[in-house]
């Protein structure tokens, strides 16, 4: 690595994906600034899970490449890049009675070998990582048993275990009450701040613009617009990808955009 | 829930068990045989004096009684083995040793050489018919597109559907009287025939696939939650699944070969230990593994001397046992990986 500034972050660039004859992703360039949180958005079925994915390293594109501080993910080995990278999938299922425990456990992997043991103190990271998601009193329970909210918070945890500097996750905010929104997204700026570089897809335009240093808008497959967030979320660009009328006003506490829709 | 057996006291409790089982099987059956005599007759095979056994007795522990038991706690572990990876690697609780057509395989090799009037090369037909069939799903899986579990498993289906018929065709056209007896026996499961050869084949098949296998219970792990989340553990999800299917066949394959196809072992026992292990595999294959053992040297047991004179397929005692096992478990609905 060569310390040029132009390289920190992730970088995709030309990124296609398929799905047989189908074009998912056409020729996407794109690029996350390391330590920001940015949002992936776009109408249902834009492709924004399909990039991620990619981005995260755990599907090959058709063409492309992915890059993070100057290093291409793909060329990375497996387990050397599962500790850098972490991904949080929608809607994580499982038909195993494993606890909460052993599937945040899960996010010390690619901190082990199959004949050597953690390289950290893995039960101290794991508790660490329930304690920051404020799932501590679930340790012990089967994971199957508990809500869709919690499900998320413990995949968030597992992630967290795997102490990434990159994170991406796919609408991490499904199945929260809106308390438990404000709290991961939050959450996903303190990371940011200590230097976490940080890529959710979200489908809530207020969420992300309240809480995203950066957008990347994503629609039928093609990046339409990216940017700093508060430049690039602007009423033409929302009524053009989503078809809805945008007023975008300005959150006084905050200082960010505050966005109020209406049918056109 | 929390109340899970830990590996470091499980395992030398069974371990204990198993030892025990296989003494306490071999002393079982028409001739009565002391303890004593078994370790004195053990001990002077393998070097440590002279057996005080007269040579019939001593050949009844050491060419016939011993084998067979041995046989059947290596098969047994085996197919536990087996079935605790299928069910994890294709996420399907109901997986089981055979699912990729691989028993149907066997049976068809098996009753092809029995027939010929080969039954000495029936270890080795067994085999190949297990691996021939194998590759036949692999190749019906990869020419639906991409191969994955549900495909694999459908094209199995097929595969094994199709063994099935033409080992019927086969039977029906061709066998009479003693051959018919000797097949049927062979394709409900049966240990009566194990002598070394075949605890060597069931060792050699353990050491080479079944311990490795065991080493890998921390990716196994990594499944729980499917393909994109294994990978996104750093785990080489292909290949970690080809080298765990290959595996698990040479296993399955081998325990075939000298047994037949032993039903419900490989389907229950990874449940039945998981209720008391949970589901880390790190835990949950060795100890399948002595569970499966233990199970299987009673089985055969029971299923040698239950009927004295005659024997039962211990096919047939492993379904009578395992078939009510596998109701309970569905009807207490637990989650079954």
């Amino acid at each position: 690595m060569t310390g040029n500034s132009a390289a920190d972050g992730l970088e995709a660039s030309r990124i296609s994906i398929r799905a047989g004859n189908t074009v998912l992703i056409d020729g996407v360039d794109c690029t996350i600034p390391s330590g920001t949180v940015s949002a992936l958005i776009g109408p249902n079925g834009a492709g924004k899970s399909t990039l991620l994915r990619t981005l995260a390293a755990v599907q090959q594109p058709a063409t492309g490449t992915v890059a993070f501080d100057g290093t291409d993910l793909f060329a990375m080995p497996r387990r050397e890049r599962a500790r850098l990278v972490a991904f949080v999938e929608q809607d994580a299922t499982t038909d195993t009675a494993m606890t909460v425990t052993s599937v945040v456990g899960l996010g010390r992997l690619p901190h082990q070998s199959l004949f050597r043991d953690d390289t950290g103190d893995s039960a101290t990271i794991v508790a660490a990582a329930l304690h920051t998601v404020e799932m501590s009193g679930f340790a012990d329970r089967e994971f199957a048993s508990l809500s869709g909210g919690e499900r998320q918070r413990v995949m968030l945890a597992r992630a967290l275990a795997q102490q990434p500097t990159l994170l991406l996750l796919d609408e991490p905010t499904n199945h929260l009450d809106i308390g438990a929104q404000l709290e991961v997204l939050g959450l996903l700026g303190r990371l940011a701040a200590n230097g976490t570089t940080v890529l959710a897809a979200l489908h809530d335009l207020g969420l992300a613009a309240s809480y995203s240093d950066h957008v990347i808008v994503l629609r039928a497959g093609t990046v339409v617009a990216a940017g700093r967030t508060a430049e690039t979320l602007t009423p033409e660009l929302i009524r053009e990808v989503y078809g809805v009328h945008a007023t975008v006003l300005h959150n006084p506490t905050t200082g960010r955009p505050v966005i109020a829709l209406s049918p056109l | 829930m929390a109340r899970r057996l830990p590996l470091a006291v499980a395992a030398p409790v069974l371990g204990a068990a198993l030892v025990a089982s296989i003494v306490v099987a071999v002393t079982i059956g028409p001739a009565d045989i002391r303890f004593d005599e078994v370790w004195a007759s053990i001990a002077s095979h393998l070097g440590f004096g002279v057996s005080p056994l007269p040579l019939l007795r001593d050949g009844i522990v050491w060419e016939l009684r011993l084998p067979r038991v041995l046989t059947a706690a290596a098969v047994g572990a085996g197919l536990a083995i087996a079935g605790a990876v299928m069910q994890a690697i294709t996420r399907n609780p109901l997986a089981d040793p055979y699912l990729l057509g691989l028993s149907s395989g066997a049976s068809l090799g098996a009753v092809a050489v029995l027939l010929l009037g080969a039954a000495v090369l029936l270890p080795l037909a067994a085999f190949l018919g297990a691996m021939v069939a194998l590759g036949l799903t692999l190749l019906l899986a990869s020419s639906l597109g991409a191969i994955t579990p549900s495909r694999t498993v459908l094209a199995g289906l097929a595969v094994s559907a199709l063994a099935s018929a033409i080992t019927s065709l086969v039977i029906f056209w061709t066998v009479t009287g003693d051959s018919y007896r000797e097949i049927l026996g062979w394709l409900l499961g049966s240990l009566a025939g194990a002598r070394w050869p075949a605890v060597t084949i069931v060792v050699i098949a353990i050491v080479i696939a079944g311990i490795p296998i065991m080493l890998t219970g921390r990716l196994l792990d990594a499944f729980a939650f499917g393909d994109v989340s294994a990978a996104s553990l750093g785990v080489n999800v292909s290949a970690t699944r080809w080298a765990l299917l290959a595996a698990s066949a040479l296993l399955t394959g081998a325990m075939v070969s000298v047994s037949g196809s032993i039903g419900f072992v490989g389907l229950i026992l990874p449940h039945a230990v998981r209720l008391i292990a949970g589901p880390a595999h790190r835990a949950l294959l060795p100890l399948a593994a002595l569970v499966g053992a233990i199970f299987l040297v009673w089985a055969d047991t029971v299923a040698r001397t239950a009927f004295e004179p005659r024997e039962l397929p211990v096919g047939i005692v492993t379904a009578i046992i395992g078939a009510p096992i596998f109701a309970l478990l569905l009807s207490r609905r637990r989650r079954l990986t």
